[in-house]
Formats: structure tokens, C-alpha cells, sequence
């Protein structure tokens, strides 16, 4: 058998096999990334794409969860100044119930309902970049007005609930007419009430009324809690969609990433492969008889 | 019995006969590195002996052939591997470039569908923001563009393949128009009982640059080599080369016709199979998995912005436009430019955001295809990858076989310096020896001369 007299070839192509591996583990230590193209595992990309727009997804939930945390504790803390302001109207009704006071006396304490109702009207009507918090879901119109013929609510009975993770949501309104016109705990009417019966009625009226006043602070009360529940789901929510993140990540980087010991092995055996394959060019290519043969 | 003057003339032959053998050695030396050429050994013989009695004397010797040394089943095998590789090759380069636009994980369309949702998940805190709003026409505007860019990209790509078909056939037009000539040479020179050996090496580089273009089957027949196509589309019998034409159809795709016979479909291997592979069977898939993708999501997208009700409360009207079926992608855009068209509230309330559930669940409803919209994305991606990955492989594997074969055909054909080296020596020396040959018998001849007289 006649042995391939051109090894040169051969050696070439040793040569840049090796250079290939070298250059290949190269590009997998400075980009970290085991999978630069689809090709390199197409279904580690095909995963890695499905991973990276959960991670998307999930950031944003984040960032709906902090928005939803702003507009809620707005909310929350509001409402806290209503049932602030509500205790001062019973205070106020319990002290005109004593036998004592003079009818000027009453009067200003009347002043004060109707001032605590210009408050508390004021407050239903707080808004959060622009959308009025207890209008329901009619937020680009100011929902409680005072009239003569009392307080009117032009919002609605909506309420809006926003994605915060993967098949859940939660409700983030409660309507203004559920908060402060409910039957039976209706803030601006048991307040009106109140001033009625302090211009006109009597003791009795005025026990009524301030009874009337207390109950929807109590109920009022009562609803706050969806807030304050609501703004410890997101709490909890926020934790766990952050734990979710790091999941995912360390996810992500078992499936495209780069083990940078293995791929540092890789790199100097390939480097080792590709020097031997030099020396042994090296040594065969510049081997010829005529080396040996006498010049003359 | 043997004379002086039948040395004398053995000798002067065999001084002929070492230096056309040296000739052998030196053209060997001198093409030592010309690509397809096949060593050359000279054929030595012994001349027919002549008998007186019972004695044989010899008469020297004859160069009868300087002959090439190859192995014409090697050839056949250097032609497939050669195809073999020119197909994957040509798959390689093309598809890297389709791949391409598929390799972002940070970019394109698969981030910009979530990043899509995305915003109407944040538009969903606060529905009446137009900032937030503009947000999500922004957000599909993006997309749009990822969409009709890619499409542009793949038909770049498609009309990059057309341009290289149109030259993969001129290049075949050109060689086998050529194999054609020397077919008829190399069966001259045979007819005239001389060895064909360059001409045939000049036929086998050309037949090898062929086969790299196209698969190739080449049948030795008393009139010279027939070489057809794979599938038997002839191009060259004996001295008549039949060319290929290629001339677009109604979509721009170069169509390849022999002999008024549309033959594209049956050419495979090599760089024009490797070439046709793609833009007519990959290519195609990938752009219909685009528009079933395009064309799906803004039917669904749509019908869930039917649902609702935009800032307005007007019921909400179509957000993205794409032609039905094939084009989808390509044509796939954000109807509306104004951000209040954006279709949130569920009970024509301006802050309502109920809506927006159902816009955003488009993001896991299902498709012509049975898959979300981000499966049917990350299905291009592997679909993509995979291809390549495969071309690679066979690229890869056609290398090393390609080797092999080239290998193999090197250490029968292939000259070896050394070895012509001790040829030099040996003929060298054989004819200082015949020289010797001729000057010992001339000193006889002078003695048999100067022999006195009686």
C-alpha cells in the first residue's frame, strides 16, 4: 500500500479543527453563553425563548404590583382621612346630644357637618395620576358632587382587577358608591342627616343621626380592609414573583448558559490539541530525501 | 551470438529509454502540486529475445508507455463526496444567514409579542393613561416592524439563492461544455492507441468541479464518459454537451429548464441542491410558520378588541391589518395611530380596564397552528436551528469523508517527492551505466580494430 505522499492537507485541516475548537471555546468564556445560535441547540433556544418571555412577564407583573402598591395605598391612606374625619362628626354629634348647648352653639357644630362633608367629599374625590380612585370604572369624571339636593355619584358600579401573576388577578377599586353611598352606611347621607337635625331637630334626631354617622364609619371601616388585604397580597406577591425571577434565571442559565470551569478545560485542550497539531507540522512538512542527499 | 554492435545499439536504446523515463520523473516533479494531476510511471519492458541455438540473448530494453496511475472507482467516490459536501456547504452558508434572524434573544419577534402584552398588562394599572396607552401602539408598532423586517431579510436571502442558482448553472453550461471537447480528445488520443493521461486528468478536475454544483453520475461508454445529472437529466454524451436554462417564474424563482423541461425539482446535491433545498422546501415553510403567526394573532388580537369598548366607548375597532394567509407577515401592521383607539374598558367606562383581560389572553390562545403565538415563534427558532445544526453536521461529516477519499486517491495518483528523488538516482544512474555500456564496447571495437593485420 503506497502511503498519501501529501500530508499537507491533511494537516491543514487538523490544524483548523483545532483553531475551530479554540475559537469555540473562546466564544462560549467571553459571551457566558453555551448557546450563541439556535444551531448550537435548538431546543435549548426554542426554551430559552419560552424562559425569557416568562422572565419578561413576570417582570411586569413586578412593575404592576408596584403600580397597583402606589394607587392602593393612595387609596388606603384616603380612606383612613375619611374615618379620621367621620370620627370627628360623631364626636361633634355627641357632643350637640348635651341638653346644654345653646342653638348657636348647634349651629356651629352644623357648620362643621357641612364642613366635614366638604372634607369628606373632597376626599371621595382624590385622584392618582389623573383617574379618580372611587368612580368606579368611570375615572375620568369627578364622581361626588355637592348639590342642593345633596351629595350626587356620577360614577359607576365597575371596578377593574389587574393581572399580577400567571392566571391570577386581583381587583384594585372598590366603587365610590359601594364606599360611601351603600344603604344603610351611607356616609354622605347620614352626615347630611346629622346637619339636618342640628338645624332643625331634636335630641332624639340628633342621637339618630350621630348613630347613623357612626354606622357608616364602622362600615367604612369595614371596606378599608380590602385595601390594607389587598396591599399584603402584593407584599407577598412581590416576594414571590421575585423568587419566580431567580428561578427562572438560574434556569435560564442551566439551559443556554456557560459552565465557565468546563469551557475553561475545553479552551486549553484545545489549545493543547492545536499546538500538537502545529509541532507535528512542524516536524513532518519540511522532512524530504533531498535533505539528505549530497550537493554536487 | 551476441555483437559488439548489438550491445552498442542495446545501450543507445537504453539511453533513450532512461531519459524519457527521466522525462516521466521530472513532469512528475514539475506537477508535484497541480490540483487532480496523476503521477506518471514509465512502462518498462524487456525486448524480445533473440535465440541462436540454445542460447537466448536479450535485446534490451523498451520504454512501451508512459502511463498515468489512477483509480477511476476513487474518482466516482471523490465525485459523490464532493457533491455531498457542495450541498451542505451551500445549505450552511445560506441558512446561517436565516438563522440569523433568529438568533436574538434580546431582540425580535419573540421578545416583542411579550413585550406587546407587557404593556397592556401596565395599561391595565391605569387605563386612562395616555402615556401608557401610546406605550402600547408603540409596543405593536415594534412588532410590525420586526415582522415585516424579517420577511424582508428571508427574501433577501430567497433572491441571494436566485442569483446564486442562475451562476451555479452558467458554471455548469461552462464545464460541461468543456468535458464535452475533451471527451473527444482523450477518446482520439485512445483511438490513436496513445495514453490520455493529462487529458483525462484535465476531464477528472473539471468533472470534480461539477459534481461540487451538482450530483452528478458519470458512466464510461465506448464513445467517451456520459455524464447525467443524479436523476438522469443529461448533460454531456460523448462529444455533445447538453446546457441547462434558467428563467424566472410568475414569483421570481429561477426555474431550471434542459432541453424545454422544467427540471429544477429533480436536481439535488451539491451547491445547487443544497441551494434549491432551501429556498424551495426551508424557506417556505419558515415564511408560512411567520404568516400563520402574523396572520393568527391579529385575527385573534382583533376579535378580543371587538369585545371592547375604546376611551371613547365606542366599541373598539381592528388594531392590527394583515392580508389573510401567505403575505400575512409581510403586511402585518398597527391599524390605528390613535392611542385612545385601544380597545380596554368592558363597559364603555373610560377607566374600565376589563378588557384588557381578554387582549392580553390572546397571548395564550391558540392558533391555526394549535400553538400560542410565542410556542409558534420558539417552533421557528428550533425548526431554524435544527436545520442548521443538521447542515453543519453533514457539512462536518462530507469534510472528512471528502478527506478520505481525497486521501486515498493521493496516495495512488499523488506524486511523492521522494519517490521521484530515488527515481532520478535510479534512471540517472542507469544511464551513466549505459553510457559506460557504449564506451567499453567502443574500446573493444577499437581493440578488435587496432587487432594487426596478417
Amino acid at each position: 500500500m503506497r502511503v498519501n505522499p501529501n500530508p499537507a492537507n491533511d494537516i491543514l485541516a487538523a490544524i483548523q479543527t483545532t483553531q475551530a475548537q479554540e475559537q469555540t471555546a473562546l466564544l462560549q468564556l467571553s459571551s457566558g453563553k453555551r448557546v450563541n445560535t439556535p444551531s448550537d441547540d435548538p431546543s435549548a433556544s426554542a426554551s430559552e425563548i419560552r424562559n425569557q418571555a416568562t422572565e419578561a412577564r413576570i417582570d411586569q407583573y413586578l412593575q404592576s404590583v408596584s403600580s397597583l402598591q402606589a394607587q392602593m395605598q393612595t387609596a388606603d391612606s384616603t380612606l383612613n382621612s375619611v374615618v379620621t374625619t367621620l370620627n370627628q362628626a360623631v364626636s361633634l354629634g355627641v357632643e350637640a346630644t348635651n341638653g346644654t348647648l345653646s342653638d348657636s352653639n348647634k349651629a356651629q357644630i352644623q357648620q362643621q357637618i357641612q364642613g366635614i362633608i366638604g372634607s369628606v367629599v373632597q376626599l371621595a374625590n382624590t385622584s392618582f395620576q389623573g383617574a379618580y380612585l372611587f368612580a368606579g370604572t368611570n375615572t375620568t369624571e369627578q364622581p361626588f358632587t355637592e348639590g342642593a339636593g345633596g351629595v350626587t355619584y356620577s360614577g359607576n358600579a365597575g371596578s377593574n382587577s389587574v393581572a399580577i401573576a400567571d392566571g391570577r388577578s386581583l381587583q384594585s377599586s372598590v366603587p365610590g358608591s359601594q364606599l360611601f353611598q351603600q344603604p344603610g352606611s351611607d356616609v354622605f347621607g347620614s352626615l347630611q342627616q346629622l346637619s339636618t337635625a342640628l338645624q332643625s331637630g331634636t335630641a332624639d334626631d340628633i342621637n339618630t343621626a350621630t348613630a347613623a354617622v357612626s354606622a357608616a364609619l364602622n362600615y367604612l371601616s369595614g371596606q378599608r380592609v380590602f385595601y390594607g388585604t389587598a396591599l399584603n397580597q402584593l407584599n407577598d406577591d412581590q416576594t414571590n414573583l421575585n423568587q419566580v425571577t431567580v428561578n427562572l434565571k438560574s434556569q435560564d442559565n442551566s439551559l443556554v448558559g456557560a459552565d465557565p470551569t468546563k469551557v475553561a478545560t475545553q479552551l486549553s485542550q484545545a489549545e493543547t490539541a492545536h499546538q500538537a497539531a502545529l509541532a507535528a507540522a512542524a516536524k513532518i512538512l519540511p522532512e524530504s530525501l533531498l535533505d539528505f542527499l549530497p550537493i554536487n | 551470438m551476441g555483437s559488439l554492435t548489438g550491445s552498442m545499439l542495446m545501450a543507445a536504446n537504453a539511453l533513450l529509454v532512461q531519459q524519457g523515463a527521466l522525462q516521466a520523473t521530472s513532469n512528475n516533479i514539475a506537477n508535484a502540486n497541480t490540483p487532480g494531476y496523476s503521477r506518471e510511471v514509465p512502462i518498462l519492458t524487456e525486448a524480445t529475445p533473440v535465440v541462436e541455438g540454445n542460447l537466448a540473448f536479450g535485446r534490451g530494453v523498451n520504454l512501451q508507455q508512459i502511463a498515468s496511475v489512477r483509480d477511476q472507482l476513487l474518482q466516482f467516490r471523490l465525485y459523490d463526496e464532493t457533491q455531498q459536501q457542495g450541498n451542505a456547504d451551500a445549505q450552511v452558508s445560506n441558512l446561517t444567514q436565516i438563522e440569523n434572524q433568529f438568533s436574538s434573544s434580546t431582540s425580535g419577534i419573540g421578545t416583542d409579542l411579550t413585550a406587546f402584552f407587557n404593556s397592556l398588562n401596565q395599561l391595565a394599572t391605569s387605563p386612562t393613561s395616555s402615556s401608557q396607552r401610546q406605550a402600547v401602539l408603540a409596543a405593536g408598532n415594534t412588532l410590525a416592524n420586526d415582522f415585516q423586517g424579517t420577511v424582508a431579510q428571508l427574501d433577501g436571502i430567497k433572491q441571494n439563492l436566485n442569483q446564486n442558482v442562475v451562476q451555479s448553472v452558467n458554471q455548469i453550461n461552462t464545464l460541461t461544455g468543456e468535458i464535452a471537447k475533451l471527451n473527444t480528445q482523450v477518446s482520439t488520443l485512445q483511438n490513436q492507441g496513445r495514453d490520455p493521461g493529462a487529458t483525462e486528468d484535465q476531464r477528472d478536475e473539471l468533472i470534480r468541479q461539477l459534481s461540487q454544483i451538482t450530483e452528478i453520475t458519470a458512466i464510461p461508454t465506448t464513445e467517451g464518459l456520459t455524464i447525467t445529472t443524479g436523476n438522469g437529466v443529461p448533460l454531456v454524451v460523448a462529444n455533445q454537451s447538453y446546457s441547462l436554462q434558467a428563467t424566472p417564474d410568475a414569483s421570481g424563482a429561477e426555474q431550471i429548464h434542459s432541453q424545454g423541461q422544467n427540471v429544477t425539482s429533480t436536481l439535488q446535491g451539491g451547491q445547487l441542491g443544497g441551494l434549491l433545498s432551501v429556498r424551495d422546501q426551508f424557506l417556505p415553510t419558515v415564511t408560512a410558520s411567520l404568516d400563520n403567526l402574523a396572520g393568527g394573532l391579529a385575527a385573534n388580537f382583533n376579535a378580543a378588541q371587538a369585545q371592547g369598548f375604546d376611551l371613547s366607548g365606542n366599541p373598539g375597532q381592528a388594531f392590527f391589518s394583515a392580508t389573510a394567509g401567505a403575505g400575512a407577515a409581510a403586511s402585518f401592521k398597527v391599524a390605528i395611530t390613535d392611542p385612545s383607539l385601544v380597545a380596554a374598558s368592558s363597559d364603555g367606562a373610560a377607566g374600565s380596564n376589563g378588557n384588557i383581560a381578554n387582549l392580553a389572553a390572546v397571548q395564550t390562545q391558540k392558533l391555526a397552528s394549535g400553538e400560542t403565538p410565542l410556542d409558534a415563534y420558539a417552533g421557528i427558532v428550533f425548526s431554524v436551528g435544527n436545520a442548521t445544526a443538521q447542515a453543519q453536521a453533514a457539512s462536518q461529516a462530507s469534510t472528512l469523508g471528502l478527506q478520505q477519499v481525497t486521501d486515498q486517491i493521493s496516495s495512488v495518483s499523488g506524486v511523492s517527492l521522494d519517490e521521484e528523488t530515488t527515481n532520478l538516482i535510479r534512471f540517472q544512474h542507469a544511464f551513466e551505466a549505459a553510457a559506460r555500456v557504449i564506451t567499453t564496447v567502443d574500446q573493444l571495437t577499437q581493440t578488435v580494430l587496432n587487432m594487426p593485420s596478417t
